[in-house]
């Protein structure tokens, strides 16, 4: 299967195909490499490859990626290239649209805006309170509040979806 | 000594505190709020009671609900732990009227040292250094620039009903000083309807180093040597060691000797730290007393062997401290990194959450002061700790490996946590050399880590890769159309002859 992996505007060509019980021929930037790969501990994999042993905390939402190994956070998107094609051949898509979620479970402190009101991008839209601590999220574009989906005093999960600005 | 202890605390600190009970055959009593049915602190308890919903303002904060299941349990002594009731002097004074015993200092100690003017006034007047400036308001102008001229420049005004940063102006000059002078007063006015200020010396780029200090009510007093704390993000400390690089044993001495004068001074029992601000030519300055128990205070644990929490139950039953300052001795290098729920690649947000799998460190010279487990979901409202990780050595160098070492076997998954954060600390040539102030995280660290590069790119790719390969493998098995005749279970699927198989 190939994948493309873009990194600040870099894009990596990345191809896997499966060789064995949990090992992978994977060729990444040109070089081939054979790789042993074991899902140990819920997001976490035990990766032998090269000379080393790594244990490698995988997390990926929406073809973004946030990967751990050693203390250090990679992050990176990573798409089926086919599934790419199809995206690019299909238009926009759900561009100019931008949802904003809940990145912790928390409580709704306060609206910062109303729906129909024209808000910046990364202008703050919302307030969630979580751990004592208020945290204040933005909006992604530049638009219109389309729809508040909570209200102020709501108790939130993690993803729960706040408001839609287009 | 007491047969049963109330603890007033959840998470990790209440564990603690539960630990040194059970080795000491006392009882324990815990509280819990709604939300913590499932907490350790709970488990861990000989009895346990539910004192309210979440919110600690209708749980842990309530001093009547604490009080009733002091009683009702008949718990001789309540720990408070550090934070919720800790150093309310209002809490303190009413155990002293229900005759039940606070394990912490006298209300009167708790309000000397909670006022910082009378904390400052008292402890100068028992010798103790503190950042030159003035203690009273200064009232005229002329009197500004005469005190300002005495002590030097830089200088700190301060509103003196001032807190949160409101009302402070720092001036590195006399050609700024009455423009300056002008905007605290007003600040200081409208913040808190006050307008006097006062005067300190600006220290630059100080350290934070504080002293741990035991006194019982016979008037006896010692000191365990000192903490560095100056690791700190946005002036909370993440990160604590002992001993500190620059404080050699002459100026420890010094120090422990202006700490104990300082903790005589207020006629203070039980365990305290006052904590001093210390200038680049090592100066020290009394900054605050803490009328408590410290978060840090397993480092100096490990480094003098004396167990500062039984200590605390014995002064509190009224034993007298069961060792002299001869006795203490420092030896080897300890380090304590707070793991705390909260994300160190996306601004330190909180992530409370289901901690889903728990590996946690050990080997040689490692502690971890945790308060959870796997499956236990971190509420959203209290402090988001998860643990504090200890490590000891023989120096700071072993010291450093060792908790490089334990941080990389600590795995939390479910909930983001400040573990790599940590790791990267560990891994800074100024942090390895001993060379920081308590600016350092926020100004130094955070612009050399923007520039780092990272080493195992390719790695990270490739485990991504191989993650989204086996995901969309299970999608389009789960996706495959179940036809008339054909049996739907996987494992049937499986072991049909001639299809492909993927083990």
């Amino acid at each position: 299967m190939n994948y493309i992996a873009t990194i600040g505007g870099r894009e990596i060509k990345v191809t896997v195909e499966e060789v064995g019980v949990a090992r992978y021929l994977v060729t990444s930037d040109g070089k081939e490499h054979l790789v042993d790969a074991h899902q140990v501990q819920d997001s976490v994999w035990s990766v032998l490859y090269g000379m080393g042993s790594f244990e490698v905390d995988v997390q990926g939402r929406d073809e973004e990626y946030e990967v751990l190994i050693d203390g250090d956070c990679y992050k990176f998107s990573l798409m089926n290239e086919q599934r790419r094609a199809l995206i690019r051949a299909g238009g926009k898509g759900a561009a100019g649209k931008a949802l904003v979620t809940s990145p912790m479970p928390g409580k709704v402190v306060r609206l910062l805006v109303a729906e129909g009101e024209e808000v910046q991008s990364d202008q703050g839209v919302i307030v969630v309170e979580a751990m004592k601590m208020e945290n204040e999220l933005k909006s992604a574009i530049t638009g219109k509040v389309k729809e508040i989906f909570v209200k102020e005093g709501e108790v939130v999960e993690s993803g729960a979806k706040l408001l839609l600005v287009e | 000594m007491f047969r049963k202890i109330l603890i007033a605390n959840r998470g990790e600190i209440a564990v603690r505190v539960e630990r040194a009970c059970r080795e000491m055959g006392i009882r324990t009593v815990a509280v819990y709020s709604e939300v913590d049915r499932h907490a350790l602190h709970v488990r861990y308890a000989d009895e346990a009671y539910l004192i309210g919903p979440p919110p600690a303002g209708e749980s842990y904060l309530v001093i009547d609900k604490v009080i009733d299941v002091a009683k009702r349990s008949s718990a001789e002594a309540i720990h408070p732990g550090y934070g919720f009731l800790a150093e309310n002097p209002v809490f303190a004074e009413r155990c002293e009227k229900e005759g039940i015993k606070l394990i912490g200092p006298s209300a009167h100690a708790m309000r000397t040292m909670g006022s910082k003017t009378l904390a400052r006034k008292t402890v100068r007047a028992a010798g103790v250094p503190v950042v030159p400036g003035t203690v009273e308001p200064i009232v005229t102008e002329e009197e500004v620039f005469r005190v300002a001229g005495d002590i030097g420049f830089p200088i700190m005004l301060k509103a003196i009903a001032g807190g949160g940063g409101k009302g402070m102006r720092l001036v590195r000059g006399e050609e700024d000083l009455r423009s300056s002078l002008r905007m605290a007063k007003s600040e200081a006015k409208s913040a808190f309807s006050d307008d006097s200020v006062y005067i300190e010396k600006y220290i630059e780029n100080p350290r934070h180093v504080e002293i741990q200090i035991l006194g019982d009510r016979h008037g006896n007093y010692v000191h365990l040597g000192e903490r560095e704390c100056s690791i700190q993000r946005r002036h909370q400390k993440v990160l604590e060691e002992s001993p500190s690089v620059v404080i050699t044993p002459q100026v420890r001495a010094a120090m422990g000797k202006v700490a104990i004068d300082a903790g005589r001074a207020a006629d203070y029992e039980g365990v305290g730290t006052v904590e001093f601000l210390v200038d680049k030519d090592v100066n020290f300055y009394f900054l605050e007393m803490n009328t408590r128990l410290q978060v840090e205070h397993p480092v100096t644990e490990m480094v003098t062997g004396v167990d500062i929490v039984k200590e605390q139950i014995r002064i509190a039953a009224g034993e007298r401290l069961s060792l002299r300052q001869e006795d203490v001795k420092q030896s080897g290098h300890a380090i304590e990194c707070r793991v705390y729920a909260e994300d160190p690649d996306q601004n330190f947000m909180p992530c409370p959450g289901l901690i889903t799998s728990l590996r946690t460190p050990g080997g040689p010279g490692v502690r971890d002061d945790s308060g959870v487990f796997e499956g236990f979901e971190i509420p959203i409202y209290y402090d988001p700790i998860i643990s504090k990780l200890v490590v000891w050595g023989k120096d700071r160098q072993e010291a450093v490996v060792r908790m490089k070492r334990a941080l990389g076997e600590y795995i939390v998954t479910g909930v983001k946590t400040t573990i790599p954060f940590h790791i990267r600390v560990m891994n800074n040539q100024h942090f390895l050399e001993g060379t920081f102030d308590t600016n350092f995280i926020d100004k130094v660290f955070s612009q050399e880590e923007k520039e780092r590069e990272l080493p195992h790119f390719h790695v990270a790719v490739i485990a991504a890769a191989i993650q989204l390969f086996v995901d969309e493998r299970k999608q389009a098995v789960a996706r495959r159309p179940v036809e008339a005749g054909e049996p739907a279970s996987l494992w049937k699927y499986a072991s049909r002859p001639g299809l492909p198989k993927f083990r």
